[in-house]
């Protein structure tokens, strides 16, 4: 129950758009040196997407290698990268370090940019009515930081690494192969990169902290936010927590492989399962920061085009506290076959299902807003609905691979690359376009085009399924991850999933395309363009907002639901 | 004692005349029968006939075939790998099919346990939405229901998980628990020690031998390993990648005490028809039982990034019967069967001294 | 709520939130000491446990037996050869025991080496005790050399009381020898046997 603030009332701010503030610094000044959080998100969003196109680019080449069994292409592509005549082991370890830049590009600079630098620093001050981020200096040093890592990676490409050119360590970074197994700078641009993209992504997070615990507009208790919001303070925990530990790790890489320490290297007493500890500390509840954000987007549109209120919104916020806990105390599931002992593993094995009741709240959640709602079919539910099933099929076999005695018969096979890009590719990704279709015409005052949205998500569906799915087939068969090479035997399968890479790129094609689209022929956007659904605070605003929002603070009053 | 290494493409295999070749295949033909009636009798009564086999052939047969070594050499004959078992098999859909003890049980836990219930509970979701989107769309349910609380149906969707949970982890704990069961004192230990971009096996209980195992060259492409012959030479040869110059030979129907190590990065060590994987670690032994229940060539590969020839240094082990399982060790330089007392020769005195006793300081 | 108040509001939670990053960060780096100490005691990861003779002397034999099994490695490139002398030995619970390894430099130039070790199966090492060994030492081996380095151990009686134990009839002690870092680097040859 909020008692009205004397200077200002509810939704009055739709027609602040005009205002006298809103003046807008010059180019250099804007872009540069923005201090807008809505500016640092744009810059975000167009890191993730050219962080994407990279990533997405590599990834093109891996399922164009990989198409049929031998080599083909992997000479090629050394060529088109700079490498005159190519040895056979550089070609091999253009793989690896293809595969790496693949896993890094689209955790650190594709993912993370666009699902928390992006839609975070767009949508978390307006959900919750505040005028910009608590921190709006550090938020432009966070972005430049992430920029910084990027480039960083893109010149670990250019470098030696040992066998060859790029870093081939794979994005794990596996003491001792990313110590004295590989030598040259390029594994050092690498984990430097890492150190920059961790930076700024911890700075971050203690923005987000920050800015939801006590900029929320007056009458938003922690208990009204919108569940985006609520995804983003527990997401912005597990950065703060995690993140600093990767860094100790990969600090203890760098002077393992240039001063001569030995953290992790035998020799000198090191263990070199301690990295993968440490790595995996970090790694789990990362896999959460890549998709808690998105259990956010999904819950918003959810409600949105069912026009009811989340069901269970407590539940539904304590679920991704829980995941978020749980997620700090399974890491060693990654890690079933380095030798544990049973009762290590079975603890691992009890703690690692556990999470998945909580999900399953989640899920149940969702499709219980929708049960008895009046559903409108609009792009961005068709997206959340998409991911409620991808994610399902990821989370079935994430309890499977949970099973630290069934692991080691998949352990580090396709079986988990399906996995984690069930859970990822098409639960992260396919949140991510919900989000997009959900808020792009919020950001750019211009609305895309619904039916090439639809038609992107059935391109995309049946893209990534043909792309994905297969690989479970391969992965129980036997065949290992990260080769560029495989027997005959795993042709068909191999064949099958590189032609759903084919179709999941045309669905890519139609994205762009709609960009093009709405910026050129786009009808303009009105403030809540989704009409009774959309009931969070960004939809009193204009599209876009104006530059400066929320000068006088939006009131939340007390409705009665929940 | 010799210390030997055989690296590259030297034949760890004596020539074999055409009447001792004959007469091993006769004797093959008739073991193979011989396991397949003895099959039909069920799983583990094979497994337990096989090892008293073994065991009650070792004192008796085995010894007069060590005074005659050379002659019991010739007994053994690399083994062709029977297509579909111990490798994929193109397009198909599940595991492969399993060989070991501990393969078949979790082999019944992935199929029959794990398998129903994630199919079920995604084809449950599935219906969810599909039943929503008929029901309860603009055009059927104009008017959406306020509802977003209901205690039971909460309660209920929170327990039935945790139900199901505890249904997959008993016999999930229970695959864990077999896996770890320890094997008896006699049980034949066997060494394999990852390298980039090879294996190498040492059996420390059949004398000082070590089998260095790179995988055979591949047809259309660059030399990938130095000296070594190009897949499909040798009429005896499985799938290319798949197949090495120096297989590991083991004795089928008992345990194996596996000890996997690595000499320079990460490796692990994985056979899928064997339900096996354990990562190989420098400066550690990681140790794990191994049964494999019949003879046959079975096949894998690394399973942990190591470098650019990751792909290529694929695992094979031959499982023979235990006689000749022997015949193969007595073929190798100082092989000795395992379980035979031998006195240990000494080393010479000459230039050994003894190191100065240091404190401990782990 | 003034703008001030906010401000400082703002500065405390970030600075709370900061100072929790530093802690893990610190964390992080405190794990190496923390995780070899907890090897240490728990005999987690196969670590063993050190004890001095005069512990060794105070403990009483049991009349049950447990056979061990010496392994040993040399890391890739240390032109060593290194082995157990016995392969296995049958020891009682509780009873001191001696095991020899030989370690001989088979290259022509003298080279330092270091060993780390382990026991499989790992939950049983805390039981393994260690009067003295050569470990983590760096031992000196003159072309041609060849030395004899004794391991002083025994089994701790409360094995006897674990029912982890109950079926475990062997135990591996299993040693790896490694060049010391920089002093051989020439040696290392870490390419493969191919192209």
């Amino acid at each position: 129950m909020a008692t009205s603030a004397p200077e200002s009332t509810h939704g009055q701010t739709t027609d602040h758009a005009h205002d006298d503030h809103d003046h807008k610094p010059r180019f250099f000044a804007r872009w540069f040196m923005s201090t807008n959080h809505k500016d640092i998100g744009t810059l975000y969003l167009i890191l993730a997407i050219f962080g994407g196109i990279v990533g997405g680019a590599f990834s093109g080449m891996m399922r164009m290698e990989l198409a049929e069994p031998g080599i083909q292409y992997l000479d090629f592509f050394a060529r088109l990268l700079g490498t005159e005549n190519p040895s056979f082991v550089e070609t091999l370890h253009l793989w690896n370090v293809l595969i790496t830049a693949h896993g890094l590009i689209m955790v650190f600079f594709m993912v993370m940019p666009a699902i928390i630098g992006g839609f975070g620093n767009w949508f978390v001050p307006l959900m919750i009515g505040a005028p910009d981020m608590a921190f709006p200096r550090m938020n432009n040093i966070s972005f430049w930081m992430t920029a910084a890592g990027f480039i960083s990676l893109l010149i670990s490409a250019f470098v030696p690494g040992g066998y060859g050119n790029g870093a081939g360590i794979g994005w794990t970074a596996y003491a001792p192969l990313s110590t004295y197994g590989s030598q040259g700078l390029s594994t050092d641009f690498a984990i430097f990169s890492l150190h920059l993209a961790g930076a700024g992504s911890i700075m971050g997070a203690i923005n987000f902290i920050t800015t939801i615990l006590n900029m929320r507009a007056p009458g938003m208790t922690i208990h009204k936010m919108p569940l985006f919001v609520w995804s983003m303070l527990v997401t912005a925990f597990l950065l703060l927590l995690s993140l600093p530990v990767l860094a100790a790790a990969i600090t203890m890489l760098i002077t393992d492989r240039n001063f001569g320490t030995t953290f992790f290297d035998p020799a000198g007493g090191g263990d070199p399962v301690l990295f993968q500890h440490l790595f995996w500390f970090f790694g789990h509840p990362e896999v959460y920061i890549m998709i808690l954000p998105g259990f956010g987007i999904i819950s918003q549109v959810i409600s949105t085009f069912s026009k009811k209120p989340v069901f269970g919104y407590l539940g539904m916020a304590y679920a991704m506290v829980a995941i978020g806990v749980v997620g700090f105390i399974v890491w060693a599931h990654h890690m079933y076959t380095t030798g544990m002992s049973v009762n290590t593993k079975m603890y691992f094995t009890a703690a690692t299902m556990v999470i998945a009741v909580p999900t399953g709240i989640k899920i149940f959640s969702w499709i219980a807003t929708m049960w008895g709602g009046s559903l409108e079919f609009k792009s961005p539910m068709v997206w959340a609905m998409g991911f409620i099933f991808l994610f399902t099929m990821g989370g079935v076999t994430g309890v499977v691979l949970a099973n630290g005695g069934v692991d080691d018969i998949v352990h580090d096979t396709y079986y988990v690359v399906a996995h984690f890009h069930y859970v990822l590719s098409l639960g992260a990704v396919t949140a991510l376009f919900c989000g997009f279709f959900y808020w792009f015409p919020k950001m750019s005052g211009k609305m895309h085009s619904e039916f090439l949205a639809h038609l992107q998500f059935w391109v995309f569906f049946v893209g990534v399924n043909t792309l994905f799915f297969p690989q479970h087939f391969l992965g129980l068969q036997g065949m290992p991850r990260r080769y560029p090479d495989y027997a005959e035997a795993y042709a068909y399968w191999n064949g099958v999933s590189s032609i759903g890479y084919s179709i999941m790129a045309i669905s890519l094609v139609i994205w762009f395309v709609n960009i093009i689209y709405a910026y050129t022929m786009g009808k303009k956007a009105e403030g809540n363009y989704w009409g009774e659904g959309a009931t969070t605070l960004e939809w009193t605003l204009t599209s876009p907002p104006p530059f400066h929002q929320f000068e006088t603070l939006p009131v939340i009053e007390d409705k009665g639901h929940h | 004692m010799p210390f030997c290494i055989m690296k590259g493409g030297q034949s760890i295999i004596p020539p074999i005349t055409e009447s001792e070749s004959t007469k091993t295949m006769n004797f093959r033909k008739h073991a193979m029968a011989v396991g397949r009636k003895l099959r039909a009798l069920g799983f583990g009564l094979a497994l337990l006939a096989g090892h008293q086999a073994a065991l009650a052939a070792s004192p008796a047969e085995v010894a007069p075939e060590a005074e005659t070594a050379a002659e019991a050499a010739s007994t053994y004959i690399r083994m062709a790998p029977t297509e579909g078992k111990g490798l994929p098999v193109d397009g198909r859909l599940g595991l492969q099919d399993q060989y070991s003890a501990l393969g078949d049980y979790g082999y019944w836990v992935h199929n029959s346990v794990l398998m129903p219930i994630i199919t079920a509970i995604s084809l449950f979701v599935l219906f969810l939405l599909l039943y929503v989107v008929a029901r309860y769309n603009r055009r059927s349910n104009p008017v959406p229901s306020r509802t977003s609380h209901n205690t039971v149906i909460e309660v209920i969707w929170t327990l039935l998980p945790v139900l199901i949970l505890v249904g997959i982890a008993v016999p999930s704990i229970d695959l864990l628990a077999k896996q770890f069961k320890p094997a008896a004192e006699d049980t034949l230990t066997i060494k394999a020690t990852g390298n980039q971009w090879y294996w190498t096996y040492s059996y420390p209980d059949n004398g000082e031998f070590e089998l260095v195992s790179n995988m055979l060259n591949l047809p259309g492409y660059p030399v990938i390993n130095n000296g070594v012959r190009e897949v499909g030479s040798d009429a005896s040869d499985g799938p290319g990648q798949f197949e090495v110059d120096n297989r590991l030979v083991v004795p089928a129907g008992e345990p194996i005490r596996m000890q996997i190590t690595a000499a320079d990065v990460i490796h692990a060590f994985a056979v899928p028809s064997l339900w096996f994987k354990l990562d190989a670690v420098p400066g550690r032994i990681n140790e794990k039982v191994l049964t494999i229940t019949e003879p046959g060539v079975y096949y894998g590969q690394c399973s942990e990034l190591c470098g650019p020839k990751h792909a290529y240094m694929p695992i094979a082990i031959e499982a023979l019967p235990r006689e000749e399982f022997n015949a193969w060790v007595l073929s190798q330089p100082g092989g000795k069967i395992d379980g035979q007392d031998e006195p240990e020769a000494l080393p010479a005195a000459g230039d050994t001294t003894e190191a100065a006793p240091q404190a401990d300081e782990a | 709520m003034s703008a001030t108040f906010i401000h400082r509001k703002n500065r405390s939670t970030g600075l709370i939130a900061l100072a929790a990053a530093l802690a893990m960060l610190g964390l992080g780096y405190a794990s190496v000491p923390l995780y070899r100490l907890f090897c240490q005691v728990t005999g987690f990861n196969g670590t063993t446990q050190r004890v001095s003779v005069a512990q060794a002397n105070s403990v009483s034999v049991a009349s049950r037996t447990m056979s061990v099994r010496f392994d040993a490695n040399v890391e890739r490139g240390l032109a060593w050869k290194f082995k157990p002398l016995q392969i296995t030995d049958t020891v009682s619970i509780g009873a001191r025991d001696m095991a020899i390894f030989t370690a001989k430099n088979l290259s022509d130039k003298a080279i330092t080496g270091t060993a780390t070790f382990n026991v499989e199966p790992a939950y049983l090492a805390k039981y393994f005790n260690k009067i003295q060994c050569f470990c983590f030492t760096e031992q000196t081996l003159r072309p041609g050399q060849e030395v004899r380095m004794p391991v002083l151990y025994f089994i701790d009686p409360a094995i006897m009381d674990d029912p982890l134990a109950d079926d475990v009839e062997q135990l591996t002690l299993s040693y790896t020898f490694h060049p010391v870092a920089g002093e051989t680097a020439n040696a290392l040859d870490r390419t493969g046997s191919g192209s």
